[in-house]
C-alpha cells in the first residue's frame, strides 16, 4: 500500500477553520460597509446597519416548513429536468464495460480493484455534470424568469431559498448516488469472478510505528538507501543485526481476536546475480516477535556516545556491569565534566526521561509483584537524573554554575540501585524473542505475505528464556505442592512436568534428574514442604547458573520447546513489537511504515463500499453548495465556469498549491520563470534586467504566490473525498478517523460559510437587475 | 381609522443603472404618495411610467435610489411585512411545471400554513377564480387568462390585508375583466386595501376610490376619482319620463333661466379624456404636478366645446 494514513485532528482543524472564517467574514462585512457608504454616502451607514441587523434576524427566523417547500420544489424541478436520466447512462455503461474489463488472468486483487474502481469512478464522473448543471443553472433561471419574484414577496427569508435549494439538490444528488451505488454494488458482486470473490473484503489494518536497527545494533530513524531517489522505502541489510522494528499499539485479544494476522508487502533488492530459480522463489524474510522492556526503557540512553556502554549493559540485562559503567561515568563527570560533548548530555536527558516513563508504566503494571518496588525506585532516580541534566543545560545556557556534581551523584545513586537489585531487575525486565518461520518476498513486484500467528505460540527457547521458563514452571509446581513429598522430591515430578506444557518426555526426565542431583548437592533445600534454592537465591538465578554450566542441554533434538501467550507474555503495556529481518546475505529488504500491518478481523466489503459512496456523496453535496453559492452571485454560465474551476483546482492542483504556499515547490516564481523563458536564460544565470526590474518582477511574484496561498485556503481539497474510494479499491476498510471524518468536516466547513455568503448575496442584490 | 395610511411613500426615486453604475433610466422621480386602509387605489400611467417599478420597490424587490417607504408600518426591506401582503405580478411568474393545486400548496407553505388550512384555502380560491376543472393541469398548459387567475389565487392565499395588483386585467376577456373588477370590489367590501396599476382606464374608473397618474416617473395627478372627473360649470338634471306638459313647463323655467340641459347631477368626464389630457399637457409642461382645480378647469375647457 502506498499511503500512510494520518488521523484527522478535529480540534486543530476546527481552530484554523474558525480563524479563516472569522477573517473572511470580517473582510466581507468591511467590504460591504465600504460599498454601502460609497454608493449611498452618509445614508450608507444606516443602510449598512439595517442590512446587517436584517441579515442576522433572518438567521434566527429560519422556518423548516418554508425550507422544505423550497426543497421539494427543487426536487420536482430536477426531476422535470430529467436529471434522473443519468441512470440510463450509468446502466448502459456498466452493461458494456463488463465486456472489456472481465479478465480472469490477472492477480486477484487487481481484478477486484478494476471492478470497484470502474464503478466508483463512473459514479463520480457521471453525477458531477448533473450536479453542476442543476446547482448552477436553476437559481439564475429562477431569477431570469422572475418566478423568484413571486417567492420572495412571500415571507421567505432569502437565506431560506439558499438552504432549501441546497437541500433539494442535495437530495437529488443523494438519491442518484444512492441508487447508482446500489446498482454498482450488485454489478460488482455479479461481475467479479467467483474465484476472486474472497478478495472483495475490507481489511482493517493497524499500522505501527517504524524505526530501524542498523547493522551495528543501534537504533536509527531510517535504514539503508539503496540509491533509488524516488523510493520512500528504507532498506535492511540481509544476514546482519539490522532489523526493521514495528511497534503496534493496543494489541489485546478483544481487538485482535485469537489469531494475529500480519500482512506485509516488502520490496526486495539484491546486489548479486542470482540463479533463475532463486529469483523466482524470491528472498527470505523473517518476523521476530520481541518483548524487550529493557530496550524500550534504556534504548534512548544510547544516543550519546559517552553513555553507550552504560546503555548497552542495561539493554543486555547485565545490571551489575551497568552499575560499574555508571560509577565510571560518575567519576568522569566529577573530574572532567567538560570532556563530555554537550549533545551527549542532551541524549542523557532524553534517555533518562524515556527510562523514567517506561519503568514507571512497568511498575504500575506489575504493582505488588516482587521487584516492582525496585523498578519504581529506579524510575524515580532516572526522573531525578533527567531533571538534574535539564537544570545543567539551562545553567550552561545562562553561563551559571553548572551542577555537574549533582549529575554524578544521581548516576552513582542509580548504580547503587542497579547493583543492589540486579537479580530482581533481571527478573522483572525479561527479553523474549520468538522467531517465526521465514517467508518469501517476491522480487519482481512488491510481494504480499499474510502470516497468521496463533495466540498460543510454541517456540524453541534461547538460554535466557529457558531459565525464565523453567523457574516459573518450578515455582508454579512448588506453589501447588507438587514438587515435594516428605523430605524428598515427589516421585511423580517427571510426569507432572511433562503434563503441564510442551516439554518433551526426555527433557522432563533431564530436569527431574538435575533437580534431584542439586538437592543432594545441597544447592536446593526443603523447608515446610516447599523446595527452594539454598542461600536465599532466586529460582531464576539458580536456573541461570545451571544453564551456564550446560547442565540443562536439551535431550530432545528439537530443543526446549516453550509455549507462550501472545498477549499476556509478549506485549508490554499492550504494545507488540515485531522485528523484521532479511535472512539472505547480500540482499536487502525495503520497507516503509504502511508496508506491514496487523490485520484485524475483516469487515464486509459492503460496509467499506458504502462508506466510500457516502464520501462521494459528500463531495457532490459540496459541489452543490459551491454551485448554489456561485449561482446566487453570477449568472448560470459564469457560475458553471466558476464551480468547474474550483472543482478542477481542488481536485488536481491542491497538492501543488499546498507545496507552493508551503514554500516547498522548487523553482522560481511565475513571472520570473516566464521572463527567463523569453530571455532564453536558465534559473542560475537569472534575469537579464536591471536591479529595479528584477525587484519589480520578484514583487509581482510574491503577489502571485500570495494569490495562490489565498486560493489554497479557500478552495476545498477534493482529494479528501476520494481517499475512501482508494481504500476500498485496494481492499481496505475506510477508516473513519482519516477518511470519513475529514470528508464530513470539509463539507461542513464549506457549507456554513457558503450558505451565509449566498444568503447575503441574494438578500442584498436587486432581483430585477439582470 | 379611515385615514390610517397603509402605504407611505416619501420622496421616492429610482434610477436604473447598468453594470458599470452608469445611469440608464430614471424610472421614478421623487414620488410622494399615501394609500389609506380600506380604499382601492389606482396607479395610472402610460407604459414605462414607473408603476411597476414603484410597486416592486414597495415589495422590496428593488431598492430605492433615495427616499423612504413604509408599508403596513414597516420598511420595505422587512420580509415579515409580506405576511399580510398579496402580490399579483405583471405577468404571472409561477413555476410552470406545477399544477394549480401544487402551486397553491407551495405558496401556502411559504406562509407557514398548516396542511388543513392550505387545502381549505386552495379549494376556496380555485373555486373563486373558476379553475376547478383545470386544477390538476400543469400551468404550462394554461391560457393567458387562466394564468392570470391562478396568479390572483396565489396572491390571495394568505388572506392578505393589502393586495398589490399589477395590471390585473391584462390578458383577460371582457367577462374575465368584469369578474376581476367584481372581485376587487369584493375585496374592498371585506375591508382590504387594494393598490392596482393599470392602463385600462375603464377598470380604474369603475373600481378605484382614488388614483394617481404617473408620467415618466413623475406624479402628475392625485385625487379622488369622483372629484377629478367632476365638471363644475355644468348641471345635469335627469328624471324619469315626463309628460308633455311637464316637459314644456320645465323647459319654460329653464328657458326663463337660459338653461339648456336637464340633469340635476354634475356630469362626469371620461377618465380616458382626463388621462389623455394629462399626458398631453405633461408633454407640454414637464415637471409639473396638476392640482384638482387645474384638472377641473381643463375638463371645463375640454367640455366647453
Ligand atoms: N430592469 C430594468 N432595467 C432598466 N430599466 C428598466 C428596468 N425595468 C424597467 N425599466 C425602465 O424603467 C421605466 C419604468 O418601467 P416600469 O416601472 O416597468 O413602467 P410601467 O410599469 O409603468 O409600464 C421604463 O422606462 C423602463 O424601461
Ligand atoms: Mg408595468
Amino acid at each position: 500500500m502506498d499511503f500512510d494514513p494520518t488521523p484527522f485532528n478535529a480540534s486543530e482543524a476546527w481552530i484554523s477553520w474558525l480563524r479563516l472564517v472569522g477573517v473572511l467574514s470580517l473582510c466581507a462585512i468591511g467590504l460591504s460597509f465600504i460599498l454601502a457608504v460609497a454608493r449611498n454616502g452618509s445614508r450608507g451607514v444606516t443602510i449598512f446597519a439595517e442590512g446587517l441587523k436584517g441579515f442576522l434576524s433572518d438567521l434566527t427566523s429560519l422556518n423548516p416548513r418554508r425550507i422544505f417547500a423550497l426543497a421539494s420544489l427543487t426536487f420536482k424541478d430536477a426531476v422535470r429536468r430529467k436529471a434522473l436520466l443519468v441512470f440510463v447512462v450509468f446502466i448502459a455503461l456498466l452493461m458494456f464495460a463488463g465486456w472489456f474489463i472481465s479478465d480472469s488472468t490477472g492477480r486477484p486483487e487487481l481484478q477486484v480493484k478494476k471492478h470497484i474502481a470502474l464503478v466508483l469512478t463512473s459514479i463520480a464522473w457521471l453525477t458531477l455534470p448533473v450536479v453542476i448543471y442543476l446547482s448552477c443553472w436553476v437559481i439564475p433561471e429562477d431569477i431570469g424568469l422572475r418566478s423568484m419574484h413571486t417567492v420572495v414577496t412571500k415571507p421567505v427569508r432569502r437565506i431560506e431559498i439558499v438552504v432549501g435549494r441546497i437541500l433539494g439538490f442535495s437530495s437529488v444528488a443523494t438519491l442518484v448516488l444512492g441508487l447508482m451505488g446500489l446498482i454498482g454494488y450488485g454489478w460488482i458482486l455479479r461481475q467479479v469472478p467467483a474465484e476472486v470473490q474472497s478478495h472483495l473484503t475490507c481489511r482493517v489494518p493497524v499500522f505501527g510505528q517504524l524505526y530501524f536497527i542498523d547493522p551495528a545494533g543501534q537504533p536509527s530513524r531510517t535504514g539503508i538507501n539503496v540509491g533509488d531517489p524516488w523510493m520512500f522505502r528504507s532498506f535492511v541489510q540481509g544476514n546482519s543485526r539490522a532489523r526493521a522494528v514495528w511497534v503496534f499499539r493496543n494489541m489485546t485479544p478483544e481487538t485482535v481476536g485469537d489469531e494475529l494476522t500480519l500482512e506485509s508487502r516488502f520490496e526486495a533488492f539484491r546486489t548479486v546475480k542470482g540463479s533463475e530459480s532463486s529469483i523466482k522463489s524470491g528472498m527470505e524474510a523473517q518476523y521476530v516477535l520481541v518483548k524487550n522492556p529493557r530496550e524500550e526503557a534504556f534504548g534512548g540512553l544510547a544516543i550519546g556516545a559517552t553513555f553507550r556502554d552504560f546503555a548497552d549493559a542495561l539493554r543486555e540485562g547485565q545490571f551489575n556491569n551497568a552499575a560499574e559503567r555508571a560509577n565510571e561515568l560518575a567519576e568522569k563527570i566529577r573530574t572532567s565534566p567538560r570532556e563530555i560533548p554537550e549533545q551527549d548530555y542532551g541524549g542523557l536527558f532524553f534517555g533518562s526521561g524515556a527510562a523514567n516513563q517506561v519503568l514507571d508504566a512497568l511498575a504500575t503494571q506489575d504493582a505488588g509483584k516482587p521487584g516492582a518496588e525496585s523498578i519504581s525506585a529506579l524510575s524515580g532516580k532516572f526522573l531525578k537524573l533527567s531533571e538534574t541534566v535539564s537544570a545543567l543545560s539551562k545553567a550552561q545556557e545562562s553561563a551559571g554554575n553548572a551542577p555537574f556534581l549533582s549529575v554524578a551523584d544521581d548516576l552513582a545513586s542509580i548504580a547503587e540501585t542497579l547493583s543492589a537489585d540486579a537479580e530482581l531487575l533481571r527478573e522483572r525486565l525479561p527479553r523474549l524473542e520468538v522467531p517465526l518461520p521465514t517467508f518469501n518476498v517476491a522480487e519482481f513486484h512488491a510481494g504480499d505475505n499474510v502470516s497468521k500467528i496463533p495466540r498460543r505460540i510454541q517456540f524453541t527457547a534461547d538460554y535466557e528464556t529457558l531459565s525464565r521458563f523453567l523457574s516459573s514452571r518450578v515455582e508454579a509446581l512448588n506453589a501447588e505442592g507438587k514438587l515435594v513429598s516428605g523430605d524428598a522430591l515427589s516421585a511423580e515430578l517427571e510426569s507432572s512436568l511433562e503434563q503441564g506444557g510442551p516439554m518433551s518426555p526426555e527433557n522432563a526426565r533431564l530436569l527431574a534428574t538435575v533437580l534431584n542431583e542439586q538437592l543432594s548437592a545441597g544447592e536446593l533445600v526443603i523447608a515446610d514442604g516447599k523446595l527452594s534454592p539454598s542461600q536465599n537465591r532466586r529460582w531464576l538465578t539458580f536456573f541461570d547458573t545451571l544453564v551456564q554450566k550446560e547442565m540443562l542441554v536439551s535431550q530432545d533434538i528439537e530443543g526446549w520447546k516453550l509455549e507462550l501467550d501472545l498477549f499476556n507474555d509478549l506485549t508490554t503495556m499492550n504494545n507488540l513489537r515485531v522485528e523484521v529481518a532479511c535472512v539472505n546475505d547480500q540482499m536487502y529488504l525495503g520497507m516503509a511504515r504502511p508496508d506491514l500491518f496487523v490485520r484485524l478481523p475483516d469487515r464486509s466489503f459492503r460496509v467499506g463500499y458504502f462508506k466510500s459512496i457516502l464520501t462521494l456523496c459528500l463531495m457532490m453535496l459540496l459541489v452543490v453548495v459551491i454551485g448554489v453559492t456561485a449561482s446566487c452571485v453570477v449568472k448560470g454560465p459564469v457560475s458553471v465556469f466558476l464551480t468547474l474551476t474550483i472543482f478542477i483546482l481542488g481536485q488536481f492542483f491542491h497538492g501543488m498549491m499546498d507545496r507552493i504556499s508551503g514554500g516547498k515547490e522548487a523553482g522560481l516564481g511565475l513571472v520570473e520563470s516566464a521572463t527567463l523563458i523569453f530571455q532564453h536564460r536558465n534559473p542560475n544565470a537569472g534575469m537579464d534586467a536591471s536591479e529595479s526590474t528584477q525587484n519589480f518582477v520578484r514583487s509581482l511574484d510574491s503577489v502571485s504566490n500570495g494569490l495562490v496561498k489565498g486560493a489554497n485556503s479557500i478552495v476545498p481539497d477534493f482529494g479528501i473525498f476520494q481517499s475512501s474510494a482508494t481504500y476500498v479499491e485496494n481492499g481496505f476498510d475506510v477508516p473513519f478517523d482519516s477518511a470519513v471524518l475529514p470528508s464530513i468536516a470539509a463539507f461542513l466547513a464549506f457549507l456554513i460559510p457558503c450558505i451565509l455568503l449566498a444568503g447575503a448575496c441574494l438578500k442584498f442584490r436587486e432581483l430585477e437587475a439582470k | 381609522m379611515a385615514n390610517e395610511p397603509v402605504i407611505e411613500i416619501r420622496n421616492l426615486s429610482k434610477i436604473y443603472r447598468d453594470f458599470w453604475g452608469r445611469k440608464k433610466v430614471q424610472a421614478v422621480k421623487s414620488l410622494n404618495l399615501e394609500v389609506y386602509r380600506g380604499e382601492v387605489f389606482g396607479l395610472l400611467g402610460p407604459n414605462g411610467s414607473g408603476k411597476t417599478t414603484t410597486m416592486k420597490m414597495l415589495l422590496g424587490l428593488l431598492f430605492p435610489t433615495s427616499g423612504e417607504m413604509k408599508i403596513l408600518g414597516k420598511p420595505a426591506s422587512d420580509v415579515s411585512k409580506n405576511e399580510k401582503i398579496g402580490y399579483l405580478p405583471e405577468e404571472s411568474y409561477l413555476y410552470r411545471f406545477l399544477n394549480a393545486d401544487e402551486t397553491l400548496d407551495f405558496y401556502g407553505r411559504l406562509f407557514n400554513m398548516s396542511a388543513a388550512d392550505r387545502n381549505r384555502r386552495a379549494d376556496e380560491l380555485i373555486e373563486m377564480v373558476g379553475l376547478t376543472k383545470a386544477r390538476r393541469r400543469q400551468l404550462k398548459e394554461y391560457s393567458k387568462g387562466m394564468t392570470r387567475r391562478i396568479g390572483l389565487a396565489q396572491a390571495l392565499i394568505n388572506d392578505p390585508e393589502l393586495v398589490l395588483l399589477d395590471e390585473p386585467t391584462s390578458g383577460l376577456d371582457p367577462i374575465g375583466t368584469r369578474e376581476m373588477k367584481d372581485l376587487i370590489l369584493k375585496l374592498k367590501a371585506s375591508g382590504k386595501t387594494v393598490v392596482m396599476c393599470s392602463h385600462q382606464l375603464g377598470d380604474v374608473q369603475d373600481v378605484c376610490d382614488r388614483i394617481a397618474v404617473l408620467f415618466q416617473g413623475e406624479l402628475k395627478v392625485l385625487g379622488r376619482v369622483d372629484e377629478l372627473l367632476e365638471i363644475r360649470d355644468e348641471m345635469q338634471i335627469r328624471t324619469g319620463s315626463l309628460s308633455e306638459e311637464a316637459q314644456a313647463e320645465i323647459r319654460k323655467v329653464l328657458d326663463k333661466h337660459n338653461v339648456k340641459n336637464a340633469s340635476i347631477q354634475r356630469p362626469r368626464a371620461d377618465l380616458e379624456e382626463l388621462f389623455l389630457r394629462t399626458v398631453r399637457e405633461s408633454g407640454e409642461r414637464p415637471g409639473r404636478r396638476f392640482t384638482t382645480e387645474e384638472i377641473a378647469a381643463g375638463a371645463d375647457k375640454a367640455s366647453g366645446k
